[in-house]
């Protein structure tokens, strides 16, 4: 049996299980689909209920992880077969062409500067911000290696430009590089594919796709971070100006059954509630609204968070559910509810949509080709919820985080460190 | 003295605000300086690759890079330094990033100070000195403490991973809560029935339980703990007792069972319950009537084996261990300080774990619902959630388990006796988990009634029925509602001896009282004392899943420590000088990590301070009022060098 493991995802969970199965000397594959490390950790400002920089706390794991010697970190890649059985994993690895020599290439950036291909919405922004054709997805990019996204670049759209290639130093830039498909040998897997954003746009009745001022709040999490792409500062979409009230609404597309998803994301209150004491500590005038279902604020810490939401930071939660139309004459949305019976309007400057966390479709595909089971909404099943939580029932496959059912980042790290001990358990690492 | 110093750019990160080449220019001025250069990315291969290139051309011996804080890299040039044959600590790191280039927009300044910086940083790495990394040896087993399901899990994945473990429990038997209870959520599994193939982990070949037991003492550090474990007197000699139950049908004394949530009775000689493990039952001096009266030995009399010793005293044990995961779960709180619920003085009011018990096929009353003050079936029941929890007059925290064992507990009263009328007096429903939503809705369709209110009052009526009282924040409306039952969903709080198992593990709680994770975020099974980890809801409320997870991940720690036979430590720590301190002891009244201790030395005291539990903090060489306490790698000489370097102008 080899001593070697693989993990799918290269985020919080993923990170996590890696460098536990490495430590004790087990030689582990990360595979992640993205150019960078970080998965949706990298992407959020802060973190509740300590309010500590995401991305500061986050990136020295990521160092971790992609110089530990027992660690081979694979991104831009994924994960296309599964075949053999625990101990005995034969898995199919397409490596995707991103037209850059990683060995050679530094990151340094001059190549971006140059390529002429400017305005690509830039995913890691939730296209808030925009990117080159040949592009880093974030500051703090581990590797930081460039990609060329293949579907823009002038070169290898329509044979011309080559500006990347001309200004390398390093000669990294390969054009004819192709997508590779490689195999490799793990005696088990630990599954940890995080989350994807529902896009709220079905959901009519708040207006989002069609009021520019309402943002997802994975959205906002981009603008107010200081290595978003307003720098920090708060500006609506349709005119640039910086809000003083600010509506976020709870449960979009969560716990209702007319959206297919009945279950609760279990990470929104807290979310909301950081998100809108972060818009008081950039600006003490500007004023919170939460418009909640029911305030679930149970982990340890997060009750006191919530309180103090309320008594510091002038939060106010009203219990009622919302939805949104708009003031033609300046674009400001307009939250309508419920109080004591009555209908009330709010009108605000910008609304933030707690949109529902759903587990990736892509998860799906590979779950159904692996043999594990996935519940009606896509989560990945356990073998037992509580007496194998981080099993499937294909043995040597486990479970961390977000792909198997909603938690928060202490919540997908513990779990990311049991699923490696199961993991541990297969290879018998002594 | 050969120093170089190597300015990064950051891309533009530096590079956009600091003028790199000036630097660059400017280091190359400074005493000591042989070779001064700077790269886009020091810490990308070619950048590392320049500065190996230097050291061994150039023959360097001290290096300064310019770039991010140290917590990003500076264990990237260490290696570096290593790599090559230097020693790491002969480095610094100047942080001309976070503390320069991004949170400054003017230039000029901005290049000022880096040059300030990095000034600062050859000073210092002059006067630093070779140091030596601290090899400990580990031992590779494990103790856990606490042999409820989270200490449970967490000893099974140790175990099935080679290493050897010790299970220390204070109860006669292994199970803890989750044995207490009806069934569990979602699920509706009977908990005892998923418990016990568990709890057979007592046949194990790599576990070795000592139940009725305390951890008396730890000593040691990280790798190399010495515990010594209290086995109380059980009054049974365990290699002769074969769990035949004679003793406890025989004994004539009957006492409260607190197991039963004092609903039922059990003997003074006693099992906890009958699939107890190991199956070895206790005596209980307080009630037994040898020690009480001295007389009876009915229990002696009865026993086949002849395992009944009144004269057994406790003994203590000491095991040595490289790892210690702490799972101590939780005690309920006692809800008889609320007065106006009355728990306590009307006895048809339960807490959620006497409901439990009620209600258990194994309980008092063996699963036959029937009130406390009469034995008549209630058929009203009431069940008042946050007691004790989310209220500033008690507890802050949110219990997190009680909505959903209520929601549990409300749905499996509709669903069995269909005629009853059942109430939940909530703050919120948190129902969060998978398949937690949908398990509410459920007990909501099967006519659970809920209603947003926390209960202000119970009346106790003549005929023990209670009376509710409460508004409905929804309507506004006052709603009495009378009920035969009244179940408190009671706070889950630190169990009562975690104070003192915190100052003999020197770990630390948070204001909640429940133990402190290393990290909130990113360490959640971590304590801050290296190899001690948490485990369940010893760090804070969790439901059984979360628990298993959390045991997992607490495993999953201490394995990775006690995979390896030595590891090395962080060499940076204090020392006293014996000449000059004088023993007073303020050093180790600061000391968090128990590091110091005062000893003797030629007749006089003087501090001593173990460097493998030390941190390296410096607290105790701020609080040394001789001069004496020095920290490695922070000397007063080194530090000075800095402050002298900093006054100076470029």
């Amino acid at each position: 049996m080899v001593n070697k493991a693989l993990v799918i995802g290269g985020g919080v969970a993923g990170l996590q299980a890696s460098l536990d199965m490495a430590d004790k000397g087990i030689e582990v594959y990360v595979v992640e689909k993205e150019p960078s490390i970080g998965g949706r950790m990298a992407q959020l400002d802060k973190t509740f209920p300590t309010n500590d920089c995401s991305i500061c706390i986050l990136a020295p794991k990521m160092a971790d992880c992609f110089g530990h010697h027992n660690i081979n970190v694979m991104t831009y890649s994924e994960v296309t077969d599964v075949t053999g059985s625990a101990g005995d994993f034969t898995v199919t690895v397409l490596k995707k062409a991103r037209y850059v020599d990683a060995e050679k290439c530094t990151g340094c950036g001059e190549c971006m500067e140059k390529c002429p291909v400017k305005k690509i919405p830039n995913k890691f922004e939730m296209g808030l911000g925009t990117r080159r054709a040949i592009y880093l997805p974030f500051l703090q990019a581990v590797p930081r290696v460039a990609t060329i996204d293949a579907e823009n670049c002038l070169y290898l759209t329509k044979g011309k430009c080559g500006n990347c290639a001309k200004v390398c130093q390093r000669e990294a830039i390969l054009y004819d590089q192709k997508d590779e498909i490689v195999e490799i040998n793990v005696s088990a897997i630990i599954i940890a594919t995080g989350y994807d954003v529902w896009d709220p746009t079905p959901a009519s009745e708040y207006g989002y796709g069609r009021y520019p001022n309402v943002y997802t709040a994975m959205e906002y999490e981009r603008l107010i971070c200081a290595a978003g792409p307003t720098q920090g500062h708060i500006e609506r979409r349709s005119d640039g100006k910086r809000p003083q009230k600010i509506a976020f609404i709870q449960c979009v597309g969560s716990r209702n059954v007319r959206m297919g998803r009945p279950y609760c994301c279990s990470v929104c209150c807290m979310h909301s509630t950081k998100e809108a004491i972060l818009a008081r500590e950039h600006h003490d005038d500007i004023e919170s609204f939460i418009f909640y279902k029911a305030l679930r604020t149970f982990g340890k810490g997060f009750n006191e968070y919530m309180e103090r939401a309320k008594s510091d930071y002038g939060v106010v939660y009203i219990n009622s559910d919302a939805t949104v139309q708009e003031n033609p004459e300046n674009q400001n949305p307009i939250v309508v509810y419920d109080l004591d019976g009555h209908i009330e309007k709010k009108e605000v400057d910008i609304v933030v949509l707690a949109t529902s966390l759903i587990p990736r479709p892509e998860t799906r595909i590979l779950a159904e080709k692996i043999g594990i089971s996935v519940d009606e909404f896509g989560f990945l099943e356990s073998a037992d919820k509580l007496l194998a939580p981080l099993d499937t029932m294909v043995p040597g496959i486990f479970l961390a985080g977000y792909c198997h059912e909603p938690m928060d980042i202490p919540e997908a790290v513990a779990q990311a460190s049991g699923a490696a001990a199961r993991a541990a358990e297969v290879m018998e690492v002594r | 003295m050969n120093i170089g110093v190597y300015v990064c750019h950051c891309g533009t990160n530096i590079a956009g605000v600091i003028d790199v080449e000036k630097v660059t220019e400017y280091a190359a001025t400074l005493d000591g300086v042989v070779v001064a250069r700077n790269y886009k990315y020091m810490c990308s291969d070619p950048g590392k690759e320049l500065i190996r290139n230097d050291i061994k051309e150039k023959n360097l011996d001290r290096v300064v890079v310019a770039a991010c804080s140290p917590t990003m890299h500076e264990k990237t040039y260490r290696d570096v330094m290593e790599e090559m044959g230097g020693n790491p600590f002969l480095f610094e790191m100047a942080n001309i990033r976070e503390q320069d280039s991004w949170v400054h927009t003017d230039k000029d300044e901005a290049t000022e100070k880096a040059y300030d910086l990095v000034r600062m940083a050859v000073a210092k790495v002059r006067k630093n000195e070779p140091l030596e990394r601290i090899e400990i040896p580990v031992t590779q087993r494990a103790l856990v403490i606490g042999g409820g399901v989270a200490g449970m899990e967490a000893s099974l994945d140790l175990a099935e991973q080679g290493y050897e473990v010790i299970l220390v429990e204070k109860e006669q038997s292994i199970g803890g809560h989750m044995s207490q209870l009806t069934k569990t959520f979602p699920t509706l599994d009977c908990p005892m029935c998923i418990l016990a193939p568990k709890m057979a982990l007592h046949e194990h070949k790599n576990i070795t339980i000592y139940s009725f037991s305390e951890i008396e003492e730890v000593s040691g550090y990280v790798g190399n703990f010495e515990v010594s474990i209290r086995k109380k007197a059980k009054s049974v000699i365990e290699d002769l007792c074969n769990g035949c139950g004679l003793c406890q049908e025989k004994c004539p004394t009957k006492v409260l069972s607190v197991y039963d949530g004092n609903l039922g009775m059990r003997k003074a000689i006693y099992t906890l319950f009958p699939q107890a493990v190991p199956r070895i039952p206790v005596l209980d001096r307080e009630n037994c009537l040898m020690f009480t009266k001295g007389k009876c030995g009915v229990c002696k009399k009865v026993c086949p084996t002849d395992a009944i010793d009144y004269e057994q005293q406790d003994e203590i044990v000491t095991e040595k261990v490289g790892a210690i995961i702490v799972a101590t779960g939780y005690a309920e709180y006692d809800p008889s300080e609320i007065a106006e619920y009355g728990y306590g003085r009307y006895k048809n009011v339960l807490t959620g774990l006497q409901f439990e018990r009620l209600t258990n096929a194994s309980g008092p009353t063996l699963g036959a619902l029937k009130r406390p003050s009469d034995g008549a079936t209630p058929k009203r029941f009431a069940f008042i959630q946050c007691v004790g929890s989310r209220d500033v007059n008690t507890h802050e925290y949110c219990s997190k388990v009680c909505c959903m064992y209520t929601v549990k507990n409300a749905r499996l009263l509709r669903d069995e006796h269909p005629e009853s009328e059942v109430y939940v007096f909530y703050t919120d429903v948190r129902s969060a988990g998978k398949g937690y939503e949908e398990f509410y809705k459920i007990s909501q369709e099967k006519g659970v009634k809920f209603v947003r209110g926390r209960a202000s009052e119970i009346v106790g009526l003549p005929d023990d029925n209670l009376l509710v009282r409460t508004e409905d924040t929804f309507t506004g409306n006052v709603i009495e509602a009378e009920v035969d039952m009244v179940i408190l969903a009671c706070a889950l709080l630190p169990t009562e001896d975690s104070a003192k198992l915190r100052d003999i593990l020197k770990i630390s709680e948070g204001t909640d009282g429940f133990f402190l994770e290393a990290h909130p975020k990113l360490r959640p099974v971590d304590t801050l004392t290296d190899g001690v980890y948490i485990a369940g809801c010893a760090q804070g409320p969790r439901d059984i899943a979360d628990t298993v997870v959390h045991a997992k991940g607490a495993a999953s720690g201490a394995s990775v420590l006690i995979s390896h036979t030595k590891m090395s430590l962080d060499p940076i720590s204090a020392y006293s000088d014996e000449s000059v301190c004088r023993g007073c002891g303020e050093c180790k009244l600061v000391c968090q990590f128990g590091a110091i201790e005062i000893e003797p030395l030629d007749g006089r005291l003087i501090a001593n301070v173990n460097e493998v539990l030390c941190k390296g903090c410096g607290a105790c060489v701020g609080a040394c009022c001789n001069g004496a306490m020095t920290i490695k790698h922070f000397k007063d000489e080194q530090i000075n060098s800095m402050i002298e370097a900093a006054m100076e102008v470029a």
